[in-house]
């Protein structure tokens, strides 16, 4: 007789024992598991809303990647990826270095959970997360790498987590803060519901169907694959939040998503908004940023937020809806004019018609951010390429380590926000960045940014010191993805 | 001198940007350090008949033209602000 998932599931997964040979506090120390001193009976009854098996679990992967893998193979890539736009070229490079060692991170995170989850039902998803990470990481260096034939940007796959390239050094600061560094509960609080459920959506989902409506179908079926994981272990916030609240922790809840909500907004503002809103070939934009950002994470996430009892973070109105107009246009001057600081090759994507269309979905887009577009055009245009190489470095915020940016132009409004601690100036670019850094100073009050660093002299002297500090040969230094080309459109049009 | 570092809020650019100047500067020379730096590159040069006054960032006084940055008591990546202001 074959017995029903039904029958056995709940008590297979069940592997909490009394422990007799040390205390349960030396088993699960709270600073690395429960800092709340919730009574193991309540962390007994967490569960999951998506249950498999590890039998399920094989089998469902390894259909998942036969469908991957196999479209990949029949879709030669590398003819694909010469004939690419460049933009899109640009969004490939910039994918492909950013986020696998972020996924090979996670893969520690979730082993973290597995081990000092007390609810067994979340050690056992978390066991399958782990799996997930590794999955995710190989699917994209393996997809990286099949580039590299053609261009030494996707050798970043692997490089990017062993340099101090800026982008790096601010990415790994959001993770490790929301990741790495927690207790479980706070680790899976902050990346399975806010991240993951929050906005992994925004670059797997809504990128995949820019790219479906580019034509790559490979990147298209790669992104929605490892999606699919995504919404099987992200589940794991929810059921963890619910136990928090019903055991008069909700304060604590609260907080952890408020911070962790505005941690990767930042991060996915810069990386997606930029991918959707320039990279993206114009006929093939699916939605601008700020039409994703409605669709996947203020009406998805606040449904989950609210389901929970809980409120939208505190600045959700004043502070994250006007970021989302701006915030990415800012860092994207900055991609392109610092772009020897980057690994992939950006395009401007403020040609006419894409100014157009940035106006469209940003309505004063061109009295502001174009103002400074109008500049660096006039300048290429005059062959001035020298002044599209900027001297002065940008002032980095000491939260998100990403340009302290603000709106330029006729609207012009870039506001440091400072703390002056123990003898130290921090800069932050907004009131949220600096309300994060004063819930807990003594996390993250040592750290130094590249500014930092940069000003303490830890960089090697010399033009290019910055660069060697970053591990860029020259070769490996972003260049304009279409060699400036695209100010021909105004030549045309005057 | 010193080599000193501040952040320079240029009216009009996007970002704030890190301006390395020497305490023996005036104010004056920061104003034109910033120019030199940023006018032209990421904001159009300054129309005629303007100058660039310099002050602690979101303060509505402008600091004396020759006060030098160790006059004033900058701290170090003390930001302020570049203004256009009409002659």
């Amino acid at each position: 007789m074959d017995l029903k998932l039904s029958d056995w599931y709940d008590i297979a997964r069940d592997t909490n024992w009394t422990p007799r040979y040390v205390t349960e506090e030396a088993l699960f120390p709270p600073q690395f598991s429960d800092p709340h001193g919730i009574p193991v009976s309540e962390w007994e009854k967490f569960d999951e809303p998506y249950k498999v098996t590890y039998r399920d679990y094989v089998r469902t992967q390894r259909e998942k990647d036969v469908g991957a893998y196999s479209v990949k193979s029949a879709l030669s890539r590398v003819e694909f990826y010469k004939k690419a736009d460049p933009g899109w070229k640009s969004l490939l490079q910039m994918h492909f270095g950013a986020v696998p060692f972020v996924e090979y991170g996670s893969v520690s995170a979730f082993a973290r959970i597995t081990r000092f989850g007390k609810g067994p039902g979340m050690r056992n998803m978390a066991n399958f997360g782990t799996l997930d990470e590794i999955r995710h990481t190989q699917i994209q260096m393996f997809f990286a790498y099949e580039f590299l034939s053609v261009d030494r940007a996707f050798d970043w796959a692997h490089k990017a987590p062993n340099t101090d390239n800026w982008v790096i050094m601010s990415e790994r600061h959001c993770f490790d803060d929301i990741e790495h560094t927690r207790d479980a509960v706070s680790a899976a609080i902050m990346t399975n519901f806010s991240f993951e459920q929050g906005f992994t959506n925004l670059q797997f989902i809504a990128l995949s169907a820019d790219a479906k409506r580019y034509g790559d179908y490979s990147f298209a079926a790669m992104l929605q694959t490892v999606q699919s994981d995504e919404a099987r272990h992200s589940q794991i916030g929810e059921p963890l939040i619910q136990i928090m609240i019903d055991n008069g922790k909700k304060a604590e809840a609260q907080k952890l998503i408020d911070i962790s909500f505005w941690r990767v907004w930042k991060q996915f503002s810069a990386l997606s908004g930029i991918a959707f809103d320039y990279y993206t070939p114009l006929a093939q934009r699916e939605s601008s940023l700020k039409e994703f950002v409605h669709e996947f994470v203020t009406t998805q996430f606040l449904r989950n937020v609210n389901a929970l009892g809980l409120e939208k973070p505190w600045y959700w109105d004043e502070h994250f809806l006007p970021d989302v107009d701006t915030f990415h246009h800012a860092q994207q001057i900055g991609i392109y004019l610092y772009r020897e600081t980057e690994w992939w090759d950006p395009v401007a994507g403020v040609s006419p018609p894409e100014r157009d269309w940035l106006e469209q979905k940003y309505p004063g887009w061109n009295d502001t951010f174009g103002q400074v577009w109008d500049v660096i055009t006039d300048n290429i245009r005059q062959g001035r390429l020298d002044r599209t190489k900027p001297r002065p470095l940008p002032m980095m915020c000491a939260m998100t380590g990403l340009e302290l940016t603000g709106v330029p132009g006729k609207h012009w409004k870039v506001k440091d926000h400072t703390l002056d601690l123990d003898g130290r100036r921090y800069h932050f670019g907004s009131v949220v960045d600096k309300w994060i850094f004063e819930q807990e100073p003594a996390r993250y009050k040592k750290y130094l940014g590249f500014i930092d660093r940069f000003v303490a002299g830890q960089m090697p002297p010399g033009p290019d010191g910055v660069f060697e500090y970053m591990n860029m040969a020259p070769e490996e230094r972003g260049t304009c993805g279409t060699n400036y080309a695209w100010v021909e459109a105004f030549r045309l049009a005057s | 001198m010193t080599a000193f570092a501040l952040v320079c809020n240029y009216e009009g650019d996007y970002g704030m940007k890190l301006l390395m100047v020497d305490s023996n500067d005036t104010m004056d020379d920061v104003a034109r350090i910033a120019r030199e730096n940023i006018a032209s590159v990421f904001v159009p040069e300054p129309p005629p008949g303007t100058h660039l006054r310099v002050r602690k960032h979101g303060g509505e006084e402008f600091i004396a033209h020759a006060l030098t940055v160790a006059d004033e008591g900058f701290v170090s990546m003390e930001t302020v602000d570049i203004i256009h202001v009409r002659d």
